[in-house]
């Protein structure tokens, strides 16, 4: 298949998709119209970035170097990969840096720069590469600085997304708190599998992370829910995101790969069966398909509000119950 | 300094989308590309069958999102309040796009570039020329055709438009047609619940 035959026939699904949704394409008509302009890169970038700064910063409270490695591998390597590959202009990415008054993304990229640096000083340090040469008061300095960023990027995500009113799913407070908790029980996820061994041996800390973990699974649930609710009953745009996902076409996905494998597995197993390394890597492993599940549906529901917000009751689209 | 903002009069717009080539014209737009749309809705049952026309453009916001969220400073405010891109700053990022509620922003995609209107897709002369405007990989939006503004021009839209739907004008002159339309018939921005205080109004 030529490349033009390629996009025709993935616009052809795209319409098919908008029509099964209630929802307008590019037609010339007024409605809900989905968002297209982030998928795959972006949800791929923003999951590695909050599970690589999750797994990060509860490594750096265990002190265990694998792990400090492995979440500044994903954070740092894996989420500039994915707004590389989908920023238009990827060679001009340094110019995101100029607006940290106003832009979250900007911010954001400034986390990031200081995360890299300070993870990869206390990674040379930990691994004793530094020689001796990083004196107390200064190591404090990195590690706080490192932790802070790492906070800041499981965080400013969210705010990208809900700084703008224009997507109703999106322009919600919990979309940010959703991310941090999603990003420390990812982190202590992987923790409970890569370090294995290391926990093995400290029986203490094995026994509080898999309290926190149950903890973060609970309180991912309840504000899943959360999410939920105020769609649910928030604006328009959001009543139409949440029918897509949980009555609509994206439903055979939100249901099954979030809220059962994401959720419920994971609470089963560490509930049931905490100690064994098999039954650990099955609940992460369901916990992170799970939350990429979330974060590209995330993306592929939300919706642009209709704009004849002008016209008579009888004309403005209603959304769709499904 | 003017504060340069459009009124929509539905009671006149014939939904012909006269203004949607005026303006694919005047910009040089790739296919796919559109800057102004006129929207159409059937609403209501037989016999009571009724049809609403909805021009669409950048609001030009007072408040606009786009601005607050690029990162890059690309978006910016002109003194007379027109919403600009500087394609040479933009980095592509979409964040514009996303924050935009009225979702007229738009990502120049290579394949944009690539393939003429017409024929067998080679770029007419006429094409070339403008394909040579645009950059891959940057966000365009409508600019109030600010070139023609600053001649002392209409938009090309408004300019075109056989039914004279399309209004525009400065919101902070109180003798502009504008701003005595909106004053006699009560303009209504669209989404008004966005904040984002458009420079456009609608009145039926």
């Amino acid at each position: 298949m030529s490349a033009p035959e390629r996009r025709r026939s993935k616009e052809g699904e795209q319409l098919m998709y908008a029509k099964q949704a209630a929802i307008v394409g590019d037609e010339f008509r007024p409605g809900f119209r989905l968002q297209r302009s982030w998928s795959w890169s972006m949800a791929t970038s923003f999951f590695l970035g909050e599970t690589g700064a999750g797994l990060f910063i509860v490594s750096l409270v265990l002190g265990y170097l694998p792990g400090l490695v492995l979440g500044l591998l994903l954070a740092s390597v894996g989420k500039t990969a994915g707004h590389l590959m989908h920023m238009g202009q990827p060679i001009r990415a340094w110019r995101a840096i100029f607006k940290l008054k106003h832009s979250w993304t900007s911010r954001g990229l400034l986390a990031i720069i200081l995360f890299t640096g300070c993870g990869i000083i206390l990674v040379l340090d930990g691994a004793g590469l530094t020689f001796g040469l990083l004196p107390p008061a200064l190591k404090f300095v990195v590690i706080a600085v490192a932790g802070v960023s790492a906070v800041v990027i499981m965080l400013y995500q969210g705010f990208v997304m809900s700084h703008s009113a224009a997507i109703g799913l999106w322009s919600s407070g919990l979309i940010p708190v959703l991310g941090l908790t999603y990003a420390l029980l990812s982190g202590v996820s992987l923790l409970s599998v890569v370090g294995y061994g290391m926990l093995a041996a400290r029986p203490h800390d094995d026994e509080m992370l898999q309290i926190v973990q149950v903890g973060l699974l609970v309180y991912v649930a309840v504000m899943l829910y959360s999410l939920v609710h105020a769609a649910t009953f928030g604006p328009k745009g959001a009543q139409q995101s949440m029918s897509m996902l949980l009555h609509g076409p994206l439903a055979i996905w939100f249901i099954p790969l979030v809220v059962v494998i994401g959720l419920v597995v994971p609470i089963l197993i560490i509930s049931l069966e905490p100690k064994g390394l098999v039954p650990r890597l099955v609940a992460t492993l369901a916990l992170l398909v799970g939350y990429y599940t979330f974060r590209v549906l995330i993306f592929k529901a939300a919706v642009f509000d209709p704009i004849q917000s002008f016209l008579p009751q009888v004309a403005r689209a209603r959304p769709r119950r499904f | 300094m003017p504060r340069w903002g459009m009124v929509f009069d539905l009671k006149r717009c014939i939904g012909c989308n006269a203004c949607t080539i005026a303006c694919k014209q005047e910009n040089n737009l790739p296919t796919d590309v559109f800057f102004t749309k006129t929207l159409s809705e059937e609403v209501g049952d037989y016999p009571a069958v009724t049809r609403h026309y909805i021009p669409t453009l950048c609001n030009h916001c007072d408040d606009p999102p786009c601005q607050r969220v690029c990162p890059s400073g690309a978006t910016y405010t002109r003194s007379d309040g027109i919403v600009m891109v500087d394609e040479n700053l933009c980095i592509g990022c979409g964040s514009c796009i996303v924050a935009c509620p009225y979702d007229v922003r738009t990502m120049i995609q290579p394949r944009h570039l690539e393939q003429g209107l017409f024929g067998d897709g080679h770029f007419t002369p006429y094409e070339q020329q403008a394909a040579n405007r645009f950059v891959a990989g940057t966000v365009v939006k409508c600019t109030f055709c600010h070139e023609r503004v600053d001649a002392g021009l209409d938009p090309a839209c408004v300019t075109t438009c056989p039914t004279k739907a399309r209004i525009f004008g400065d919101l902070d002159d109180p003798e502009s047609d504008v701003r005595q339309l909106i004053a006699e018939r009560g303009g209504q921005q669209p989404l008004p619940d966005k904040n984002t205080s458009p420079k456009v109004y609608y009145i039926d």
